[in-house]
């Protein structure tokens, strides 16, 4: 049987910041949800207008990203005294492809609300759109966020700055990159596939 | 060595494109809609579980985002299938 820690990985903080984002969420998606029963065939017919394939993508590059910042993680919370540089060489380069994720998805969600409004749709244009755009624009400003994030430590690996016994900053950094990828996975099905 | 984290991403990118795929083939019916939410909340459990680490975590906290995710795919289900009234 394994010995249950207490306390969660990271900062303390960073979980009751983690537990509010994913209550702030939980309204909208529950206020998306309910909305929609007041007009399904408005929110069909929008739905229709998203690109599917941009979404799929996105979640892809969040699932991924995820698996290389665990990886990451791993990498620096199994050295030993001896491998400080090799545990730090090794996590900036997952580092490094997550943040790569990261861009990639904000690149694809940026052409997707260039398309949005190109075709000159806003927050005003109706209940379906305004819940989309609040929406995919909060949780992409999380995604910038984490971004920057993980390129902060990033930086403090390339230095090999995290030391044996030392792990709470990627912890935290990664339990807050988690969180993104979570409430992409509910926002994901929720606003572009279930109709 | 263990490849659990290997299998859980190889999971994670297998239900995102059946789900992918419901929309884009377009059989999306009620019955794939209580599939697709059951699948949602197997996806989110193994992030909260191997990803952000909380298996092996005490309850007390394990059990806030796990009670989140299966509050918030419970309602969301409820919104979708109960009956809307006809309007007068």
């Amino acid at each position: 049987m394994t010995l249950k820690e207490k306390y969660p990985p990271g900062d303390f903080a960073i979980w009751i910041i983690i537990y509010v984002e994913l209550i702030t969420f939980g309204l909208l998606f529950l206020g998306y949800a309910f909305s929609r029963r007041a007009d399904v065939a408005l929110f069909n017919e929008s739905q229709l207008m998203l690109n599917q394939t941009s979404g799929f993508i996105n979640t892809l590059i969040l699932v991924t990203s995820s698996y290389f910042v665990i990886k990451a993680v791993k990498a620096i919370t199994s050295m030993s005294e001896e491998s400080v540089a090799e545990a730090n060489a090794k996590a900036s380069k997952w580092l490094l492809l997550a943040i790569g994720c990261g861009v990639a998805f904000g690149f694809i969600k940026s052409a997707e609300f260039y398309h949005i409004f190109g075709e000159g749709i806003g927050l005003s244009t109706n209940k379906f759109f305004m819940f989309y755009i609040m929406l995919t624009a909060f949780h992409f400003m999380h995604v910038m966020l984490g971004t920057f994030i993980l390129f902060v430590i990033y930086k403090k690996t390339k230095i090999a700055g995290y030391l044996f016994g030392d792990y709470r900053g990627i912890e935290t950094g990664a339990s807050y990159w988690h969180m993104v990828d979570l409430l992409w996975i509910v926002l994901f099905p929720l606003v572009y596939i279930i109709r | 060595m263990k490849k659990y984290l290997e299998l859980v991403w190889i999971i994670l990118a297998a239900l995102t494109l059946f789900a992918f795929l419901l929309g884009y083939l377009k059989i999306i019916s009620t019955f794939f809609v209580a599939v697709l939410l059951l699948s949602t909340f197997i996806k989110g459990q193994l992030v909260i579980d191997y990803f952000m680490g909380l298996k092996n975590i005490s309850w007390k906290y394990r059990i806030i985002p796990t009670l989140w995710l299966g509050i918030i795919i419970s309602l969301i289900a409820v919104a979708y299938y109960l009956p809307i009234a006809p309007s007068q």
